[in-house]
């Protein structure tokens, strides 16, 4: 690509602010989908330990 | 059919009783029509310019403003739930709601309109084609707007989806009745075509409104 | 179809697959880009700014893809119950709206030096900004009702809705005025674009696509953590 060619900043704003968009997307989506699953995990642990606590204590949730 | 006609009548009956329904719509216009040659500034050719299309929008905004009357009242009170214990079918509730709203709010500010137009200097061979487009087109404004009421009944913060989801519905309806009001002028026999799709639009909403709003009606008292 | 109706076989296929995808989307754009920014040639009339077709017409594709699978997705949910196809439309919007939202923002930065404004009322660009509107609509619906399963339903029955509308728009723009470039890629007669503009065209099409299928499968197995974590909440606050 020409950089000196005229109206070229137009081309490097489009691509510029397409590459931001698409990279936010893509952060925001898998970093959501990461938080959920931690979170999914953290609820999971707590769950066994509670079942394995109410084993050894005797009484059934 | 007979319980058709009551809910309509009964509407009729609220709207005229509580004054809130025409009053405030034609207020609305009227401001909207005062503001506007105040904000655009007072050069006549201007305001006789944009009047069809700027009498469009002020219908358009006026009738997306009374949407939440359509079922919010009859939700709140407990009429809507004894509507859909089927008396009635939903569709034909939402129908009676819709042609009852047109009555008190789209056909009023139809025939209105000429006259407010005076304030922007409307051209006089206009007044005909406005009454017939406005009253043609304010029969589907109101169908789309008992979607939007549909949509939003219940919810506390509705106003704005409102205003965002029928909006792009009423487009078709602006650019056609506009045409139809001024565009005689530009070209000979678009009123007649433009008036032909007026009419092909109000009947298509005439089916396809009452059923979106009686499904979304239902999904809300689930 | 109905295979895929667990959520839990869902994941765990979509799992397998997503790493795939991915690269499969990495490469899709290594390529793209290189065609679009090296290897296409100046166009004689546009000069340079023909590059910024190659992220402005895939962008506006999507745009219309998107909503078209949420439209579909939210059929099949209404008439099928398909207990992903809800989400599977949700998930959809951000991403669509993005698109959009690119497709709007390139359209304005290619419009400014070909036709000297910022914006244009012709048919195309209107329909694509109350596509971008029909988008926050529907998102907005998602967030405002609380009920998931009436959120579904109005949501689906809204899209559809907004559906039909999209084309009715394009036609009556249209039929009020029109400026835009008459579409030069999808004709019966062959591509009117030079093959040497054609083919980054189309590798960024598939860049793109592939992007909003990347995304949308992670969006969805996302929104099936999520569900999975209502439901243990649920469960402790009851037993």
């Amino acid at each position: 690509m020409d950089f000196s060619a005229p109206h070229a900043g137009f081309v490097i704003a489009s691509y510029l602010v397409t590459f931001i968009v698409l990279l936010g997307l893509v952060l925001a989506t898998w970093l959501r989908q990461r938080r959920a699953r931690e979170q999914l995990k953290t609820l999971e642990e707590r769950g066994s330990r509670r079942r394995r606590r109410a084993g050894k204590d005797g009484d059934s949730a | 059919m007979k319980i058709f006609l009551a809910l309509i009548a009964r509407d009729l009956t609220l709207a005229i009783r509580q004054g809130g329904g025409v009053g405030m719509a034609l207020g609305f216009f009227l401001a909207v029509m005062v503001l506007l040659p105040l904000g655009i500034g007072p050069d006549l050719k201007l305001l006789q310019r944009i009047a069809p299309g700027a009498l469009w929008i002020t219908l358009l905004l006026s009738v997306l403003l009374s949407a939440d009357r359509i079922f919010q009242p009859d939700d709140d009170d407990g009429s809507l739930e004894l509507f859909s214990l089927g008396l009635m079918p939903m569709e034909l509730v939402a129908l009676a709601k819709a042609i009852a709203h047109w009555i008190t709010t789209g056909l009023p500010l139809a025939i209105a309109a000429p006259a407010l137009g005076v304030l922007l200097n409307l051209d006089s061979s206009l007044f005909l084609p406005l009454l017939a487009a406005m009253g043609l087109g304010s029969m589907a404004l109101s169908l789309l707007a008992t979607i939007g009421a549909a949509v939003t009944v219940g919810l506390k913060r509705g106003g704005l989806i409102v205003s965002l989801l029928i909006l792009p519905l009423y487009v078709p309806v602006l650019i056609f009745g506009v045409a139809a009001t001024a565009g005689q002028n530009a070209m000979p026999g678009v009123f007649g075509s433009s008036l032909l799709i007026l009419l092909a639009i109000a009947l298509a909403c005439l089916v396809l409104a009452p059923a979106a709003s009686a499904a979304l009606l239902r999904a809300h008292m689930k | 179809m109905q295979k895929y109706a667990n959520p839990t076989r869902f994941y765990a296929l979509s799992g397998k697959v997503l790493p795939w995808l991915a690269a499969a989307t990495l490469l899709a754009f290594a390529v793209g880009l290189y065609l679009a920014l090296v290897k296409a040639p100046q166009d004689y009339q546009q000069g340079e700014t023909v590059r910024i077709m190659f992220v402005h017409v895939p962008a506006a594709w999507m745009a219309m893809f998107c909503y078209s699978t949420i439209a579909l997705a939210s059929a099949i949910g209404l008439v099928w119950r398909h207990p992903l196809a809800d989400v599977a439309a949700k998930c959809a919007a951000p991403i669509g709206a993005s698109f959009t939202f690119l497709a709007l923002v390139t359209g304005s930065l290619w419009g400014k030096p070909m036709w000297g404004t910022w914006w244009v009322w012709d048919a195309r660009l209107t329909s694509v900004f109350v596509l971008f509107l029909l988008y926050l609509g529907y998102m907005a619906i998602w967030q405002a009702i609380e009920e998931p399963l009436r959120a579904a339903r109005v949501a689906a029955i809204v899209a559809l809705v907004g559906f039909v509308n999209v084309p009715i728009i394009k036609f009556s723009v249209d039929w009020w005025n029109s400026l835009h470039q008459p579409a030069s890629v999808l004709r019966m007669d062959g591509p009117a674009i030079h093959m040497d503009l054609l083919a980054p065209l189309l590798v960024m099409g598939l860049a793109y696509t592939l992007l909003f299928f990347t995304l949308h499968l992670i969006a969805i197995r996302s929104e099936i953590t999520r569900r999975r974590i209502r439901v243990i909440e649920l469960a402790e606050v009851q037993g």
